[in-house]
């Protein structure tokens, strides 16, 4: 047996040659599979981790309401916490903290309203503010040296130099007053943490705030800024102490990794056992394990999608095997007639068979290890894995190693179980074939498939493990299924053709058809070139269908090209330098959480506002939108129809105020101004010094800090002397003037009583005289009401409810359509909104209840309602004309920033996912190779087996060149139809396969949902290729076979 | 009469050296039209061989072969191949039907090859069939038909050009004694009634009574 074995090798070395490449593919693709899903997929976890941002990597321990005294302890204690969970990574940590508040009897009082301020002390103060006067506090100072916010200090009129007296802090027990000198200003710098901040880095909250300690509604002025060491030292209660811990993870590996995440997840109760009862509430929230959480759902989603290419691609290797199987089977019919003639029995047949598919295997193994690994590395060195920084040489995996092996026994055996199946007469195969089709095996893929098609379809929108099966199976099903059913599209129009040529005259294309018609042709071969078609352009669709999605994902995340959230307050020199940035359109945009009316959307999904300018949606805004319409059409209902024009205000000008007032009472006013700026829109509010109301002429500050500044709007909220005693009944008439650096009497000014007590003033009047604008109303002094007594003038009128566009889940939670009127509190401030617009989703608020307003109209409705906080809190760049445009923007430290294509760029090629588009990749490799196997195999084996018939011909007169067009022709009649077939297939899958298959980066749905894509030019290279590969293929197989179809043949033959 | 087919001085030697078979030696031989001549000898004689230089699926080392007036050692492969759709049809020992080509069909696969119209096709393989006495076969499959009716079929095939000489290697060799007799009849039938000349090769000696003329090979040499 062995002796029959070595002469077979001898013999028919080009079979055996084909089935050890088609087995070494198989395992080939299978192990390159498998060091993509494992060796990649463990290289993207620790790049995830040791080149993630300190945002991504960090731990935050939140303490509240630590014990006074106990402050130091509980922050070191904390530390060494942080320290064992990250181990063995070194961190840097860093401590903020701020004290319970504390009253602040020097600050100005409205209406009784208590005034209260808190301590604060952080490490690095240095790097997180920028000194605007004075100097840094030092520690060990008596008194305690403090620094303040400019905008805390300018609001309640401190000097640097100043001693300040706190008082006793608001708790039961509270540590005594405290006096600190101020040392200096500063003014926040973007990005620090200041959001952490109880009044957010903003110095004040003029409106009604609660510290949550009583239900009283306090003025909040802060934090005075102290040396940590100086902080804890003052036996505060800490209503706020955090650590920050930033991990060094360079050179971490998955296992340090998953220890250090394991024990992060514990920090929690580790943390509580530690501090004991010195804290009242404590949490950790630990970014490293959010962050590989995300990274391992990630990997999940891309190791989903190469399985699937695995077991396409194995699936074609071993359908590639039913074939060169069943020609081999052919080849040695002849031989085992003979030797089953001499006696050899069938069980010697299994064993011989058994032996030499066994060796192959084994040599297949033996190839695919090398080549896989080399394979797999190739792949690293291609964008987007290269881009990932994951680009490795070969390496060999104990996983790599089971992948191939597994690969190569499952192909040997389908391989063994052909050669074993005893030859079947053509005449059979045929009958055997319809059999095959009739038997309903390829109804009952269908049926599979549709149920994979189910499943994939009715996945759930979150993340989940079950759909990972699915989403393996599903697509092999599905193209298997529809290759299958294409086989019985085929015959009928080969049939159709066959009755064509019946009728026609010449010979050469008649008998083409009539060959290609009514012979016998493999199911094996025929399933493979459709399967490997539809696999192919499948794989060049679902890449194609991926990257589309991601760059929709990425339009909506971001909402427009660019995106820069500002730290603070969005301030009027931000949109020029943004602008000279980027070369781009600049606009001021909003994106904070809000309440419509009453609902509030619930935990996961809160309401979101996103305001930008309107009237230019079409440019500012992505994402998809249904067919038909546009975000200039819907931007077009949101805008105002009017511009705001105001005063011009040079940079640097003065304007003074002065004002009477009648009556005993003295009357004071803090004079805000709205200026607007004149490129962007952008409003910024301007404090000035409260000024008694005695006749005096007082300068306002500098508002206008830099050119194209208008005045739009004047507040004055006028308050009597808190010292004056009043009368039940005392009222006044106020009279203020405002002088101007040139003519206030350009546009058409109003004055109204702000809400939400409008009667307290008694008709507001404005009126504008060359340079000066008077705004005059009687004031109702005494009120039960806590509220303040607003006079404004505008240069706008009230623009009514705003018009807003919903967002479709908005709509559908709240049954509501156009027209319905809402209203969405804005801080205090609640604002009336008509829905004039439903859109599937909001730009940059993809997946939540958001409303898309003008942020323009928003503003003036929250302005004429006391609110002369402009809502901006992010700048919008439209076509960033200027490369580099994202790091420039980052470089003006405003906050962060985000680009639509640096989105999409990471979406597609961040580390855990870049694995998806070389599989796809090498999904379209194996299908065009295996199918241009599968022709040369077939057609080869066809010519040989009719070779006498090719000699016949020739002895009948037909000359070669006719031969070889009949050939060809017939060939190609059958390659042609099954390649449409496999296109449609492949076609069909990418439409109902493709959209379900694409997750999310969080393993959820994509918003939006993805759609299939078919690119044409990428398609039609691949069939291009395909298509003159296979046809030149042929020829070489054709010409050579024609030329040996000669006497020699028939000589044989006869 | 006059010479259909005239072969002079042909030799054909296949492989070089110790080596080498010498399949044909001087061979000269003249056939008149309308007559059939039966090569025998044994296997290995040299009849194929010569046969097939006859046809012009061979070229001779040396020597010529005219067919009706064509020289058939001087054409190039178009031209031999028109010789053999025009002048000089072949009948195969394994009868060479296209198998996926049913009776008809195959009969009109020379007519097809002269571009004959449809109509006049179906007219003449009707024709052709009723000759060989298939014409309820017309539809069937060579799988479908018997080894007699094969070659019956191969015989209307090798006549629907109308040619002037039919070269049958051994036709009556896959077939038993009655059927290749009266496989036999049919072409002395179709010499008698067609004209046409026949060159065919046989070791029955039955068959060689039906012969006009038998020429022996024996070692690559004609023996009258």
């Amino acid at each position: 047996m062995l002796a029959l074995l070595v002469r077979r090798v001898r013999t028919q070395w080009p079979v055996l040659a084909a089935l050890l490449a088609l087995l070494a593919i198989g395992a080939t693709v299978a192990g390159a599979c498998a060091l993509l899903v494992t060796r990649t997929g463990e290289q993207a976890l620790e790049s995830v981790a040791t080149k993630g941002t300190a945002d991504e990597v960090k731990a935050t321990a939140y303490t509240v309401q630590v014990a006074p005294a106990r402050s130091a302890s509980v922050a070191a204690d904390t530390r060494a916490v942080l320290t064992e969970a990250f181990a063995p990574f070194p961190i840097s940590t860093s401590v903020r903290a701020s004290s319970r508040t504390r009253v602040l009897k020097s600050a100005p009082q409205a209406n009784g309203l208590p005034a209260e301020t808190y301590l604060s002390g952080m490490d690095g103060l240095e790097s997180r503010a920028a000194l605007v006067t004075g100097r840094w506090p030092r520690a060990g100072a008596a008194p305690v040296e403090s620094v303040l916010l400019e905008t805390t200090a300018r609001m309640l009129g401190i000097r640097v130099g100043q001693r300040v007296l706190l008082g006793q802090e608001k708790a039961f027990d509270g540590a005594p007053a405290v006096e600190v000198t101020v040392v200096g200003t500063v003014r926040p710098l973007p990005a620090t943490g200041w959001e952490r901040d109880t009044l957010g880095g903003i110095g004040y909250e003029v409106g009604f705030f609660s510290d949550g300690s009583s239900d009283q509604p306090v003025l909040a002025y802060g934090p005075f800024i102290v040396d940590l060491s100086d902080l804890f030292a003052t036996a505060s209660l800490m209503d706020r102490l955090e650590v920050v811990a930033v991990p060094d993870m360079r050179g971490a590996d998955v296992r340090e990794l998953n220890a250090a995440v394991s024990r992060l997840g514990d920090a929690d109760r580790l943390l509580a056992r530690r501090l004991g009862d010195r804290v009242s509430i404590h949490r950790v929230d630990a970014r490293l394990v959010v962050t590989m959480a995300q990274a391992r759902e990630q990997r999940r989603v891309a190791a989903a999608v190469v399985v699937a290419v695995a077991v396409l691609g194995c699936g074609l290797a071993a359908a590639a095997l039913v074939l060169a199987g069943r020609l081999t089977s052919e080849v040695r019919a002849d031989e085992t007639a003979l030797l089953s003639a001499l006696g050899v029995s069938r069980g010697q047949f299994a064993a011989a068979a058994g032996v030499e598919t066994a060796v192959l295997a084994v040599i297949a193994a033996l190839i695919a290890v090398p080549a896989s690994a080399a394979l797999h590395s190739a792949l690293t060195h291609l964008p987007p894995l290269a881009g990932a920084g994951l680009a490795t040489g070969p390496v060999v995996t104990a996983t790599q190693l089971a992948a191939v092996a597994g690969g190569a026994l499952a192909l040997a055996v389908v391989l063994a179980v052909l050669t074993i199946r005893p030859v079947v007469a053509p005449g059979e195969r045929h009958r055997r074939a319809e059999l095959v089709a009739r038997s309903g095996v390829d109804l009952l893929l269908v049926a599979f498939a549709a149920i994979g098609w189910w499943q994939l379809a009715g996945q759930p929108d979150v993340a989940t493990t079950r759909t990972d099966v699915v989403r393996v199976a599903a697509p092999a099903l599905i193209l298997t299924a529809g290759a299958a059913l294409a086989l019985r599209v085929v015959p009928p129009a080969l049939r159709g053709l066959d009755r064509l040529a019946r009728r026609a005259r010449g010979l050469v294309l008649p008998l083409a058809a009539f060959e290609a018609a009514r012979r016998p042709h493999a199911v094996a071969a025929g399933l493979l070139v459709s399967l490997a078609c539809a696999a192919g352009t499948f794989g060049v669709a679902f890449s194609a269908t991926w990257e589309r999605s991601q760059h929709d994902q990425a339009d909506l995340a971001v909402g427009t090209d660019l995106r820069a959230a500002v730290t603070g307050l969005a301030s009027a020199g931000d949109g020029p330098a943004i602008a000279a940035a980027t070369g781009g359109s600049v606009s001021p945009a909003a994106d904070r959480g809000v309440g419509i009316g009453q609902w509030t959307g619930g935990a996961a999904q809160p309401p979101r506002l996103v305001a930008t300018d309107m009237g230019r949606a079409g440019d500012l805004l992505r994402g998809r939108l249904p067919e038909g319409r546009s975000w200039s059409r819907v931007g077009a209902s949101l805008a105002p129809r009017d511009r705001v024009d105001g005063v011009a205000v040079p940079a640097g000008a003065a304007l003074t105020i002065s004002g009477t007032a009648t009556g005993d009472v003295p009357i004071l006013v803090s004079p805000r101004l709205v200026l607007q700026d004149s490129t962007t829109g952008l409003r910024s509010t301007c404090i000035g010094d409260r000024v008694l109301l005695d006749g005096a002429t007082h300068r306002l500050p500098d508002c206008a800090t830099t050119a194209g500044q208008q005045l739009v709007a004047i507040a004055l909220p006028i308050t009597p002397d808190p010292a004056a005693e009043l009368a039940e009944t005392a009222t006044t008439s106020v009279a203020v003037t405002v002088t101007m650096p040139g003519p206030a009497t350009g546009p058409a000014w109003t004055a109204t009583s702000t809400p939400p007590f409008e009667s307290q003033l008694s008709d507001p009047k404005v009126t504008a005289d060359g340079s000066r604008l008077t705004m005059s109303a009687g004031v109702q002094l005494v009120s039960s009401q806590a509220a303040a007594r607003t006079l404004m003038a505008s240069t706008f009128g009230d623009p009514g409810p705003v018009p807003v566009a919903i967002a479709a889940r908005v709509a559908d939670e709240l049954g509501i359509g156009r027209g319905a009127r809402l209203s969405m509190p804005m801080g205090i401030t609640p604002v009336p909104m008509a829905v004039a617009e439903i859109v599937p989703e909001v730009p940059a608020a993809p997946g939540t209840p958001a409303v898309l307003a003008d942020i323009d109209t928003l503003s003036r409705s929250l302005i004429l309602r006391g609110d002369l906080r402009y809502p901006a809190d992010a700048w919008w760049v439209a076509h960033p004309a200027r490369a580099g445009a994202a790091e420039r923007v980052t470089a003006l430290h405003l906050g962060q920033v985000t680009a639509r294509d640096a989105t999409a760029a990471r979406l597609i090629g961040s580390p855990p996912r870049a694995g998806v588009t070389p599989a796809l990749r090498l999904l379209v490799l194996v299908a065009a190779l295996l199918l241009l196997a599968d022709v040369i195999l077939h057609v080869s084996s066809d010519l040989r087996v009719r070779a006498v018939e090719v000699a016949r011909l020739r002895g009948l007169g037909v000359t070669r060149r006719e031969v070889r067009a009949m050939l060809l022709g017939q060939h190609a009649g059958v390659l042609l139809p099954l390649l449409i077939a496999g296109v449609l297939v492949g076609a069909l899958a990418t439409r109902i396969v493709a959209p379900p298959m694409v997750r999310a980066e969080t393993g959820a749905a994509p918003i939006p949902a993805a759609f299939g894509i078919w690119p044409w030019a990428a398609e039609a290279a691949f069939l291009g290729v395909v298509v003159v590969s296979c046809l030149l293929a042929l020829t070489v197989v054709v010409i050579a076979q024609t030329r040996r179809a000669d006497a020699a043949h028939l000589r044989v033959a006869t | 009469m006059t010479s259909l087919l005239s072969v002079r001085g042909v030799d054909r030697t296949f492989g070089q050296g110790p080596a080498a078979v010498h399949a044909l030696r001087d061979v000269s031989f003249d056939v008149e039209a309308g007559t059939m001549v039966a090569l025998v000898g044994r296997s290995g004689s040299g009849k194929t061989t010569l046969l097939n230089v006859v046809g012009g699926l061979d070229r001779p080392d040396t020597g010529t072969v005219v067919v009706d007036g064509t020289e058939v050692t001087g054409l190039d492969d178009d031209g031999l191949s028109k010789l053999r759709r025009e002048k000089a049809t072949y009948v195969f020992q394994t009868f060479g039907l296209i198998p996926v080509l049913s009776a008809a069909e195959n009969v009109g696969v020379p007519l097809r090859m002269a571009r004959v119209p449809l109509k006049e096709r179906e007219r003449r393989v009707e024709l052709l069939l009723d000759l060989v006495g298939l014409a309820d076969h017309a539809r069937h499959r060579p799988d479908e038909m018997s080894g007699g009716q094969q070659q019956r079929v191969a015989i209307a095939r090798a006549l629907a050009a109308s040619p002037k000489l039919l070269i049958a290697d051994e036709p009556t060799g896959q077939l038993d004694a009655e059927t290749g007799l009266a496989v036999m009849a049919l072409l002395r039938g179709v010499v008698e009634s067609e004209g046409v000349t026949v060159l065919l090769s046989t070791h029955d000696p039955v068959m060689m009574a039906l012969a006009d003329r038998v020429l022996r090979m024996h070692d690559g040499q004609v023996h009258a």
